[in-house]
Order: structure tokens, then C-alpha cells, then sequence
């Protein structure tokens, strides 16, 4: 796309350079408040494209990030004021959508001068031209987007991320384990020989030391094989769904149990084919570390236990939360150090990150909420995120994952811990997680009742749209 | 044969090495990555270059030869005619440096693959401008089983020139393999001392010690045959019971091969690319029509398994798709181990062939 203006066509420019803005508007209200200010014979800058969609409701974060990806050098969404819109509610989820999209590019170091979001009802030509106006302006001082395709430059490497403080608390005792592993393998062959569940999904020793694996236990005599201990990183959850043949019993620490609602609450799995056996949990260690995740995590086994088991025996239900040492999540350090840095240097961070990524999708495949039949990113067509393992689709993938977590995510850490290219995707996650609870006030719960924020909306939430 | 080898020492070595990338070679070297893992690396620092590492790269050394992406060609069609523009190709010499044995073994079954009848034009420019060095390993990590699949700790498949550090005396080994290895060091080996029988003997005993400390039990050498006997066993459900469908052991791979073509652009003009694929996610052999020959992990990790230790070897002498680098082991997210998985499908296939009594050899 020729970026120079022809002389007297109506673009703003900049020297020569004329920049392209990319405006999504919806059908009923801002697309005919573009035709008001045509019919009126209102004048503003040429440098807009307007792609028309059905309702604000259907933009995608995947569609700015395309036209970012193709040279736009800002995106303006538009659609009805609140209250407005054709469909009575596509409005408000968009606002929650975009204002969560929004702040993602926030992280990801995007100058926010390139993205705009806006409320045009259908008589309002006046609006629709000044604002235009206002946003080419803003995306002439953002200069050229240039940054979307250049070779990251980090200056700021991962490595000079805060490093975490002490654990809160100890790792468990061996004789703690010892303890919770013979009440597990009780209950396990106790539920198989009652024919309560088929299998239990659980731990086992792996083949090199340290390493514990998923068990699949079918018989009462297997059940010796299960072990528990602050090793047992996996999350089960994605195990138990799409089994035949009887219910299955799950072991599940508290963020492994969100994973359980999270897949209750989306009918990928239902309640009767589950039996949720919750560890009380005090912590998985990498090593001599606390994971960043159990650092703040006070929680005990989720209210959707139906058995827990600890050092001290098997509780039916859930056990109320003891009280535990926490102390500051080390990733909000983190993410208060790359929010400190100036946009471009954050940009570069994560393009850094962005460009190892192989796209071998383990963060896909390992997290119990990416469940599609045919995820985004193997579409064809169009191939909405290019399939070179490099800058723009690595970007596009990694954004495209976050957003669809967004709201969802049950803060297992899984995609961060089996990123072989340890891709800071915790961060993210987290990030998206505190925006949500600062704006709406919502966390992903452990009761499948309850909705994520992303699906729902307030009518007076507040958001960037003007 | 008569081996050719010298003597160095640590300064000698590093005067060497470290002149590569000043005679005009691109030099990929093993350096810690962002988090402190080996990774194989471009750089121009001596230091680095002649430094040595403990046990193996995170990643395999492959996409040198076998990039993650590459662009095969652009199009452009102007009226009638469709113009095909090849992206330029650099004609400077690759050196990989510091490259294990399995490593330098994967990179011959990449050439079997890429370098067969026709051969893969971009491979091939780029194998011809690339001289592996190979550095002896050390030590063993608890994923390594060279041993197990025919190779070891001090081989020298693949290999231009071969290093063994002696045994912590800051003496090196240096071994030219083949021509082009001869050729690389030819001008500066005249000033080296020659290397004794001696030599040869404590390099070839400090492989013998790495080879004992890897306590992996050899594959039986029927496993083709066993394998191939084993397609329908109910274990590849019990083995890849855990696999969650990412593709993180073949693209560590280093003898993994499978790409995926992708055309961008439109009807006036684009490129094709070529990227890395991996017979681990659903979409690999999916149909259009939406039919998938492998629908369940399971004979997606079966097939993984039998190519590398079934249908590979079948047509290449009894070879096997495996160097026994055991990165696929350290990876996998759900902690599987593809030489437990194939003893267990091998002893499985063994058992059955006794149980049927069929009296197959085994």
C-alpha cells in the first residue's frame, strides 16, 4: 500500500508520508454517521478506510492486529452509543472486549496514539468528522507504524526482570507427602472398587528423577502407582474431557480446580462425569522456588471438591481455607518493571519474547481452556495469522491466545511452564487478569455459576470510547 | 585408515576457532540463551566460540540447515507471465561449531530426507556451504540414549572435524573426519602437533566412560520388525495416554523433517514459505474434506514413533530416525519418554509374537 498522498486528495500528511487509518464501524449507527457527514458535505481527513461490520459487537481484537500487521498505522472502532445498538447489547460486550484488548497493547508496548474507539450514532456527521480529525492527528505525531515488522532490539531482556523474593512458606515435608500420597491412593482405589468413577487421573513417578507424570489409574491394584508432592505440576483437568465410559476422578489443586469450573461453566465437561478430588495444596516448587503462581495463593482446595485429601486424611467436600503465609505475587513486580519502561523499549521486550516463539502451540495444547475443535490459527482462509514462524504471525498468535484466555483463564501457569522458549505468557495472563479485576471487579471464580467478565457487561461500565 | 589428528592447546584451539568468522564464515556456536539454556547461536566472539559447554543445547542445532521458516520463492504475475524471484542466497561457508554427536547424526538424517533424489534446492545450497565440527561429549544428561539407538558420546557421523577435550588437561583433540574438514583446518594444522596413537586411545576411553554412565538399556535390534508387527496394540493408547498434541518434540527434533507449505499474498503477487510441521497436531494429515486418517493422539504419536523407528530404517538400511539426544524427552510438557515408549511397544510386540507363537525370531 503506497503510503504517499497524491497532491490535493484531502490526506493529512506528514513530509510525504501520509498515514492509513483502518476504521471498523458498525452498520446501524457510525457506518450511516459516516454517510451524514458525506450527505452534509462535512470535510475530514481522506486517510480513513471503513470496513463495515454488522454491530461493534463482532470486531475482533484479530482484525486491529491484521490491519496493524498489513501497515495500518492506526485503528479507529466505532459503533452505537450505549443503549443504541441494533442488537440491544453487542455494544457493551465490545466495550469490555476492546477496553481489555486495549490494555493488552498497552503491555505489549503499542503506542496508544494507534488505537481509538469511539460512539457515532447514525445523525451524528458532526462527531463522525471531527473525530476522524482528532484521530488522524493523533496517529501523525504516533508517526509511521514501522515497529509491527522491525527485528526486535531489546535492550531489556527477561533476565533483568525483578527476580522473586523468598517462598512465604516451606515445601511440604517428605513425610507430609508420604502422608497425602497413602490417603490418595486410598480414596482412588476406594472410588474404583466402588465403581464410583472408572478412572482416576492422577500423578506418578516419571522416568527421570524428580519428574512426576500424568497416571491414568483403571484398577483398584493401579492406584499404588499414584504419588503426590510439590512436584506434580500438571494440570489434569484437559485429561478428563471427551472420556467414555464412566466418570473420572480428578486430582486438582485450587488453580487446577478454576480449570474443572472453567470447563464446567463452557459444557465441555458435565458435573456427573467428574469427581473432583482436591489436594490441599501448599505450593508446587521448581527446584528450591516457590512457583511465581502460589506465591499470593491463599486459597485452599475450591468449593468444588467433592473429596479433599491432605497429610491428615480425606474430608468429603471441600475443606475451608486455613489461612496461609503469602506474600506479593512476584510477577506484578515484573510487570510493574515493564510498565515503568517507555512503550518502545516494552515493544521491543516483547517482540524479543515474541520471536522465539516456534509456534509449536504447547501453551495451546497444555491449557484446559483452549479447547476449539479448529483453533484460529490453523484457518486457512483467510489465514488470519501467518503461518511463518516469525514477527508479525508470532505476535498476532501470542496476542490472539491471550485474548481468548482473557477473563477465562484459570491461572494454572501450564502455557508458561511448557513454553520451550520460555516465553513470559504468565506475565501476560496476569496482566489481563488484575485489568479485569480493577475494572469489573471480577476474578475467575471456582463456581461454575458464576460468569467470567468477558461475557457479561454493566451498562455503566467505563471504558476508553468516546 | 590412518587418522589425522593434532594436538592443541586451549590457546592454539582458540586462535583457531576464533578466527572463523574473521576468514569470512558465518559461525554458529553454542551461548546461553535468555533463560540461561544452551542454544546454538551466530556470533563473532571468540571466547564463545571456543568455549565448550556441558551437555546439549536445548534446541537442536537443525534449523541452520532446515530453517523454521524460509521463503522458497516470491511471485509475481504482470499481464501473462508469472515471475518466480528466488530470495537471495548467501554463498558464505556455515560453520556449526560445538555440535554433539547425535546432533551431527540427526543432520544425516536431514540429508537422507532433504537430500534424496531430487534434492531440495535450498537444503542443498545451504548443506554445501556448511562444515560441522563436532565436540565430544563430556557427559551424559538423564535423558541421553546415543547408546541406545547405535550411536555414542564420541562418534563421528556427520562430522567434518571432531574435538575431544582431553580429560580436563587443556589438551584438544582435534580430528579432521572428511575432506572439506581436512580443508577447513589446512591452514593453520601444519603448525599443530600430530596426534599419537596415545591420544587417540584417552579420547576413545573418555567416550567409553560417558557411554557407561548412561544407564539406558540398548533398543533390541529387531524394534523395526517389532514395531511394524505392533501397529494395532492397545499399548500406543497406554504410551500416548498423557501426550497433549503440542509440537514441542519434533521441532527439537533433530532429525524431525516434516514441514507445511503456506502461500501468502494475493493473485498479483506473494511467496511461499515453508515452515515446520509436526505429525503431533490434528490438522497434519487432516483432509479437506474433513476426514483425518489420525484422528486420536494416540496414532499421531504412533506414527511419530514408527517413522522414526520403524518406516525410516526400513528403507535405509536399518537406520533409525532417532539419535538418542533425548531432548524430546526433557520438553514434553507431560513427561514422556520415547525410549520407554518404544521398549514398552517393542517388549509388548514381543510378547504378543510369543503368546501367538508364530515362532518369529526375536
Amino acid at each position: 500500500m503506497s503510503k504517499v498522498a497524491p497532491a490535493g486528495s484531502g490526506y493529512q500528511t506528514a513530509g510525504e508520508w501520509a498515514p492509513r487509518i483502518v476504521a471498523f464501524t458498525c452498520n446501524w449507527c457510525s457506518y450511516s454517521g459516516a454517510d451524514m457527514a458525506g450527505t452534509a458535505r462535512l470535510t475530514y481527513p481522506a486517510n480513513v478506510r471503513i470496513v463495515r461490520m454488522l454491530c461493534s459487537g463482532r470486531m475482533d481484537p484479530l482484525f486491529a492486529l491484521k490491519a496493524f500487521e498489513e501497515g495500518a498505522d492506526g485503528v479507529l472502532v466505532s459503533g452505537c452509543h450505549p443503549g443504541d445498538c441494533h442488537y440491544v447489547q453487542g455494544n457493551l460486550y465490545a466495550r469490555r472486549r476492546l477496553e481489555i484488548f486495549a490494555d493488552l497493547m498497552e503491555l505489549l508496548g503499542l503506542d496508544p496514539r494507534r488505537l481509538h474507539f469511539a460512539w457515532v450514532s447514525a445523525s451524528e456527521g458532526v462527531k463522525w468528522s471531527e473525530l476522524i480529525g482528532r484521530v488522524t492527528r493523533s496517529v501523525l505525531e504516533a508517526g509511521p507504524n514501522g515497529e509491527w515488522l522491525s527485528a526486535p532490539t531489546a535492550e531489556f531482556s527477561s533476565a533483568k526482570l525483578p527476580e522473586p523474593g523468598p517462598p512465604p512458606r516451606t515445601a511440604p515435608t517428605r513425610d507430609a507427602n508420604a502422608a497425602t500420597t497413602s490417603h490418595l491412593r486410598q480414596l482412588a482405589r476406594r472410588l474404583l472398587e466402588e465403581g464410583e468413577v472408572s478412572r482416576v487421573i492422577g500423578y506418578a513417578e516419571g522416568a527421570q528423577s524428580d519428574q512426576m507424570v500424568p497416571a491414568f489409574v483403571e484398577t483398584p491394584e493401579d492406584a499404588e502407582r499414584l504419588v503426590w508432592n510439590e512436584r506434580c505440576y500438571a494440570n489434569l483437568a484437559n485429561y478428563a474431557v471427551h472420556r467414555s465410559g464412566g466418570a473420572t476422578a480428578l486430582i486438582a489443586k485450587t488453580c487446577d480446580a478454576k480449570s474443572i469450573a472453567g470447563l464446567l461453566r463452557e459444557n465441555q465437561l458435565r458435573r456427573d462425569e467428574v469427581v473432583v478430588v482436591g489436594v490441599s495444596c501448599s505450593g508446587i516448587w521448581h527446584g528450591d522456588r516457590l512457583a511465581a503462581k502460589c506465591y499470593g495463593c491463599d486459597e485452599d482446595v475450591s468449593p468444588l471438591a467433592d473429596w479433599t485429601v491432605g497429610p491428615d486424611g480425606t474430608a468429603r467436600g471441600s475443606i475451608p481455607a486455613a489461612g496461609r503465609d503469602t506474600s506479593p505475587d512476584p510477577r506484578d513486580a515484573a510487570l510493574e518493571a515493564l510498565s515503568s519502561l517507555p512503550p518502545d523499549e516494552r515493544l521491543a521486550f516483547w517482540q524479543g519474547e515474541f520471536d522465539r516463539c516456534i509456534r509449536c502451540y504447547a501453551c495451546r495444547a497444555v491449557c484446559p481452556m483452549c479447547y476449539c475443535d479448529t483453533c484460529i490459527t490453523d484457518k486457512h482462509r483467510p489465514q488470519w495469522i501467518s503461518a511463518p514462524q516469525s514477527g508479525p504471525g508470532n505476535t498476532s498468535w501470542n496476542v490472539v491466545r491471550a485474548m481468548h484466555l482473557a477473563g477465562r483463564c484459570s491461572d494454572c501457569d501450564e502455557c508458561a511452564r511448557v513454553c520451550p522458549s520460555g516465553i513470559r505468557l504468565d506475565l501476560i495472563n496476569r496482566s489481563l487478569a488484575q485489568g479485569i479485576k480493577r475494572k469489573y471487579g471480577t476474578m475467575v471464580s471456582a463456581d461454575p455459576a458464576v460468569k467470567t467478565a468477558l461475557t457479561t457487561y454493566r451498562p455503566d461500565d467505563a471504558g476508553r470510547f468516546v | 585408515m590412518e587418522q589425522a589428528g593434532w594436538i592443541l592447546d586451549e590457546e592454539q584451539w582458540k586462535a583457531w576457532a576464533g578466527s572463523l568468522p574473521a576468514s569470512g564464515c558465518r559461525v554458529i556456536a553454542p551461548a546461553r540463551g535468555p533463560r540461561g539454556e544452551a542454544a546454538f547461536t551466530k556470533t563473532d566472539d571468540a571466547d564463545q566460540i571456543a568455549r565448550g559447554y556441558p551437555g546439549k543445547t536445548q534446541m537442536s542445532p537443525k534449523e541452520f540447515l532446515f530453517p523454521r521458516s524460509e521463503t522458497l520463492f516470491e511471485f509475481r504475475l504482470a499481464g501473462n507471465t508469472v515471475t518466480l524471484v528466488r530470495p537471495p542466497r548467501s554463498d558464505n561457508k556455515q560453520v556449526l561449531i560445538g555440535l554433539r554427536p547425535c546432533d551431527a547424526a540427526g543432520l544425516r538424517r536431514l540429508d537422507e530426507v532433504f537430500l534424496q533424489d531430487p534434492a531440495d534446492e535450498a537444503y542443498e545450497h545451504r548443506r554445501n556451504q556448511t562444515v560441522v565440527i563436532v565436540e565430544a561429549c563430556t557427559e551424559a544428561t538423564p535423558s541421553c540414549f546415543c547408546t541406545a539407538v547405535g550411536g555414542s558420546p564420541g562418534g563421528t557421523e556427520g562430522a567434518d572435524l571432531h574435538v575431544t577435550r582431553l580429560g580436563g588437561s587443556g589438551r584438544i583433540l582435534l580430528r579432521a573426519i572428511t575432506q572439506t574438514g581436512s580443508e577447513l583446518a589446512s591452514a593453520a594444522s601444519a603448525s599443530w602437533a600430530r596426534a599419537t596413537e596415545a591420544d587417540f586411545a584417552e579420547a576413545g576411553d573418555q567416550a567409553e566412560a560417558v557411554s557407561s554412565s548412561i544407564r539406558r538399556q540398548p533398543l533390541p535390534a529387531r524394534t523395526p520388525e517389532l514395531l511394524e508387527g505392533s501397529f494395532e496394540a492397545p499399548e500406543w493408547e497406554v504410551v500416548a495416554s498423557a501426550c497433549i498434541g503440542c509440537g514441542i518434540c519434533t521441532y527439537a527434533c533433530p532429525s524431525c523433517s516434516c514441514f507445511d507449505i503456506a502461500d501468502t499474498g494475493g493473485a498479483a503477487c506473494g511467496s511461499r514459505c515453508r515452515s515446520w510441521d509436526s505429525c503431533a497436531f490434528g490438522e497434519f494429515t487432516k483432509h479437506a474434506s474433513g476426514h483425518n486418517p489420525r484422528p486420536k493422539q494416540s496414532a499421531r504419536y504412533r506414527q511419530r514413533l514408527m517413522h522414526k523407528f520403524a518406516y525410516f530404517p526400513s528403507q535405509h538400511a536399518g537406520q533409525l530416525m532417532c539419535v538418542g539426544c533425548g531432548r524430546c524427552i526433557d520438553l514434553c510438557p507431560a513427561g514422556i519418554d520415547i525410549h520407554q515408549a518404544v521398549l514398552a511397544l517393542a517388549g509388548a510386540a514381543r510378547a504378543a509374537h510369543r503368546g501367538a507363537d508364530e515362532g518369529v525370531p526375536v
